[in-house]
């Protein structure tokens, strides 16, 4: 009791030494806690809208369609696919697609592009591509003849909603498809290559003009991230190996793997950030530790043990930790907290630059960061501050038992 | 003596056949100033079997007027290629569109055959060099590399070509990576005047199991009168009726 006694006192008896140390450690406690919390919800952000936009969480196709993406390789009855499907506990939806390539003209000159067949309704439930809607109308499922263009192609191909262009391409079963198209509404993904190269159309509509009637190119499930590995085994259990399940751990596997590198290097710099943080913090603690020499000389003199020395030093070292640990950490949690909800929009700091950088390495183009409000997480990034705290006192005080009492009270 | 051996040197150098002469007389059988064909494809695939008709009109080899005849809900679309640059008209959508060099390696009306087929057939003398590979009793193997400064799709090209009258027998084409991707097969020889020619043409895509086209000649006329109008933009809707 004496000890914490002794060392409140210290603490007050030089407050802006301890208001230094307070700071900096509370200082660098927030930052460490907002810094993680922007890059993992960054990355979650980046991943669930790379899934949502349009890959979904959970695909099946034929299994050599990956391989050798030709219409031999389609889900010829998607009807029983679909039914088995169903049976399984977990999946709430799904959304079949026909995805082909087409020749899209509005004038003399052509642009090939994906012409894929949804199911509106249901698509609406596995992506996000009704939302993306920017002009016009998404599609429903009465449509005949009607497009859901990417905005960027519809630039490219000088046509907006209400106008018509024609498609020509290859019909499922290898005859020419060809017919004209009115377009429907627009959509913006963020996603520029997609944009820039998509078109949609009713699925029932273009079985007709591609003869695909029952056949499709994928059947798109959601599925809950933490059981899709437990999920996508069952389905692939239930529909037989004649066709793949693949989730988007494996759709999206150079996305993630890009993520998890950027990850490891955004720990080496939050590593290097951290020894700094404990070089300063130590520097400061060995100048304050050095600084009572003669102090603690003195006590030494009068009786106090090495230990005890010891021990009040720790207090005042956990005290002030606790203290800045507890301000920082509270500061961080806010702040990741509330950029959760409101994410920072980076658009105000040079709209151009970003936009380009994402078309550039085809990444959804959302320039915001968001960050992650983890409270497990934020607690043991404090409890690892408060660690950083007491070990940055252990040297001086080790030093500091080196002197004896004598040496002590003389040193100048 | 010594120039008895001389003689004989020469004699021989003067009978042996280079790569391009070999080339040159391969084309001379394939192709003419002018030309007209009657033409059945028929599209074999994994699923099924698919036979288009078709009329066929060329003038050299840099221009070229195609009419779909069967099947009846693709009759009187019509292509026409000038040099490498190629146009599409569809009566059922009443358009004429322009096939973007980006589609070049698109399939040719669901054919195991490309856009790029059809529009740079011509280009095997102008785009790669040739070189006699091997030689037997019968034929030449000849191998085919891409020029330099040449915009090609394949790494290489070797061919084979019957000794006697010079007719292609097959072409196996490679990919970058030296890897075969199809062979076309030169087949039913007739003789039309001065050419020896292949009436039956059948392409084996290898990377696509149980699929193949054929192409049949069924009729053919060299150098005929063609009108210049045939071999515009404007033929392409004019002449799809």
């Amino acid at each position: 009791m004496i000890l914490l006694k002794m060392a409140v006192r210290e603490l007050m008896a030089h407050k802006k030494r301890s208001l230094i140390t307070l700071f900096l450690s509370a200082f660098s406690t927030g930052l460490f806690i907002f810094a993680n919390a922007i890059s993992d919800g960054s990355h979650k952000q980046l991943i669930r809208s790379s899934i949502e936009i349009y890959p979904g969480y959970m695909q099946v196709s034929n299994r050599d369609f990956e391989d050798n993406p030709s219409f031999e390789n389609l889900i010829f009855d998607v009807a029983k696919v679909r039914a088995e499907l169903e049976e399984i506990e977990g999946i709430a939806a799904n959304a079949v697609r026909f995805e082909a390539f087409a020749l899209y003209s509005a004038q003399e000159d052509a642009i090939g592009g994906m012409f894929a067949a949804i199911e509106p309704e249901n698509e609406a439930k596995v992506s996000r591509l009704k939302s993306s809607l920017v002009e016009g109308e998404y599609l429903s499922e009465e449509d005949r003849g009607m497009i859901y263009l990417g905005a960027e192609l519809a630039k490219r191909l000088h046509v907006g909603v209400g106008d018509s262009l024609a498609f020509i391409s290859s019909a499922a079963d290898y005859s020419f498809a060809a017919d004209t198209l009115r377009v429907k509404g627009l959509f913006k993904t963020k996603l520029y290559e997609f944009d820039n190269s998509a078109g949609f159309v009713n699925k029932a509509y273009f079985d007709e003009v591609m003869q695909s009637e029952n056949i499709a190119t994928h059947i798109i499930s959601p599925a809950e991230p933490s059981s899709i590995d437990a999920l996508s085994a069952r389905v692939q259990k239930k529909v037989g190996e004649t066709l793949e399940v693949k989730n988007y751990k494996e759709t999206l596997e150079d996305l993630i793997l890009a993520l998890e590198i950027d990850e490891i290097f955004g720990y080496i710099t939050l590593g290097i950030f951290f020894i700094v943080i404990f070089f300063v913090i130590a520097i400061f603690a060995f100048l304050s530790v050095y600084a009572r020499i003669r102090q603690i000389g003195v006590l030494r003199a009068i009786g106090t043990t090495p230990s005890q020395v010891v021990g009040m030093l720790l207090i005042e070292a956990l005290l002030l930790g606790l203290l800045s640990v507890g301000i920082g950490g509270a500061g961080g949690a806010y702040a990741s907290a509330h950029y959760e909800k409101s994410p920072i929009v980076l658009s105000s700091w040079g709209d151009v630059e970003i936009e380009e950088y994402y078309k550039q390495y085809n990444m959804v183009a959302e320039p915001m960061l968001y960050a992650e409000y983890n409270p497990a997480k934020i607690s043991l990034e404090m409890a690892l501050m408060l660690l950083l705290n007491l070990l940055t006192v252990l040297y001086p005080i080790v030093v500091i038992n080196r002197f004896s009492p004598t040496e002590a009270i003389r040193y100048v | 003596m010594k120039t008895l051996f001389l003689l004989l040197l020469l004699s021989l150098a003067l009978c042996a056949v280079t790569a391009e002469e070999i080339i040159t007389k391969v084309e001379h059988n394939l192709q003419s100033e002018s030309g007209y064909a009657e033409i059945t494809m028929v599209v074999t695939t994994a699923r099924g079997e698919r036979t288009m008709k078709m009329q066929s009109w060329n003038r050299g080899n840099e221009k070229s007027f195609i009419k779909i005849l069967y099947p009846l809900k693709d009759r009187g679309i019509t292509f026409l290629k000038i040099e490498t640059t190629m146009w599409q008209y569809v009566p059922t959508i009443e358009r004429t569109i322009k096939i973007p060099s980006s589609m070049m390696m698109q399939s040719w009306m669901g054919s195991d055959f490309t856009n790029d087929d059809m529009a740079k057939e011509s280009s095997i003398v102008e785009d790669y060099h040739a070189r006699l590979s091997a030689e037997d009793e019968a034929n030449y193997t000849l191998t085919l590399l891409p020029k330099e400064e040449a915009a090609v799709v394949w790494g290489k090209i070797v061919l084979e070509v019957e000794k006697k009258e010079f007719v292609p027998l097959s072409a196996v084409y490679y990919d970058e990576d030296d890897l075969a991707q199809r062979i076309l097969y030169y087949s039913e020889v007739k003789v039309f005047g001065s050419h020896h020619l292949p009436t039956v043409m059948t392409l084996v895509p290898l990377n696509k199991e149980g699929n193949k086209t054929v192409v049949i000649m069924d009729a053919v006329q060299f150098d005929i009168e063609i009108d210049d109008a045939r071999f515009s933009k404007s033929a392409l809707k004019r002449y799809s009726r």
